[in-house]
């Protein structure tokens, strides 16, 4: 697929994401995908494999937050296999705290598909209000 | 200028910013620039104007450190008026602190010239390396 085809994907699938729908993101990832979170807290570093991803990195988020994550696109920047999203989400967690972030995603894309996520975000929020994901399924 | 052009420009820029010159940077900032640390943290707000880029943002992030800036770009990407870049710091602080982040920067270019920049990067690691943004070189509002 080329650039135009690649942003309309993506364009799609925030439309998705901004009605707390990821469907089409877990549709689309391939089974390889790969997320990496950058920095140095708890949910930094790198998610290999679709599986890991929806287990060790989605799930945990989901379980902090009161209804599933809302994410909203405001900007889409394509050139070749990449494609760049800035976005804000529009969350609260479970402890009653506001988690709106923003964002800068960096995918890569092959044949349709979703190969690679890099994530920026701003990692001091994410410490101040997502603590650890290990203890989100269980806390 | 073409997307082509554009990416082109920044990465010179960033051959520059390589070898700790920011030259070409300061060159390509329009009068009217605007750069905003995204986020919520003690460093997150627009910084507008070119001064105020300069002096406040840029002014106070390089008394900082040892030696002039130091970031190296490992991704271009272009389209339209817009360029991302994904770099790295390589950088040492006055107190002692390796202070190397990871950016994600998205600038956008009008007749060859910078106009907006807007900055992610691990605020975390900010705050820990940085500290606080000082009250003395927030902008005054417009």
């Amino acid at each position: 697929m080329n650039s135009i085809e690649n942003k309309k994907l993506m364009e799609e699938i925030f439309a998705g994401l901004a009605n707390r729908n990821g469907t089409l993101l877990v549709e689309r990832m391939s089974d390889d995908f790969r997320w990496i979170n950058i920095g140095t807290n708890k949910w930094s570093g790198t998610f290999d494999g679709k599986e890991a991803v929806l287990r060790d990195l989605l799930a945990p988020l989901r379980a902090r937050l009161v209804e599933r994550s809302r994410t909203v696109a405001h900007r889409f920047i394509a050139e070749g296999d990449y494609v760049v999203v800035e976005a804000r989400g529009d969350n609260a967690t479970r402890a009653g705290k506001p988690y709106n972030n923003e964002y800068c995603f960096v995918f890569r894309l092959s044949d349709g598909k979703i190969k690679e996520v890099k994530e920026y975000a701003d990692t001091a929020l994410v410490d101040a209000v997502l603590g650890d994901p290990a203890e989100a399924l269980t806390g | 200028m073409s997307a082509a052009e554009n990416k082109k420009l920044i990465e010179k820029i960033y051959a520059g910013t390589a070898s700790r010159d920011g030259a070409l940077f300061v060159q390509s900032l329009a009068d009217d620039a605007s750069w905003c640390v995204t986020g919520q943290n003690k460093w997150s707000r627009t910084f507008k104007g070119k001064q105020s880029v300069l002096n406040d943002l840029q002014g106070h992030f390089q008394s900082l450190l040892v030696e002039r800036s130091r970031t190296v770009a490992h991704r271009f990407i272009a389209d339209g008026d817009w360029v991302v870049v994904e770099a790295r710091g390589d950088n040492m602080t006055k107190t002692g602190v390796r202070y190397g982040n990871e950016y994600c920067m998205v600038f956008r270019l009008t007749n060859g010239k910078i106009v907006e920049i807007r900055e992610y990067c691990d605020s975390a690691l900010v705050e820990r390396a940085l500290k606080d943004f000082p009250a003395s070189r927030i902008p005054t509002p417009d």
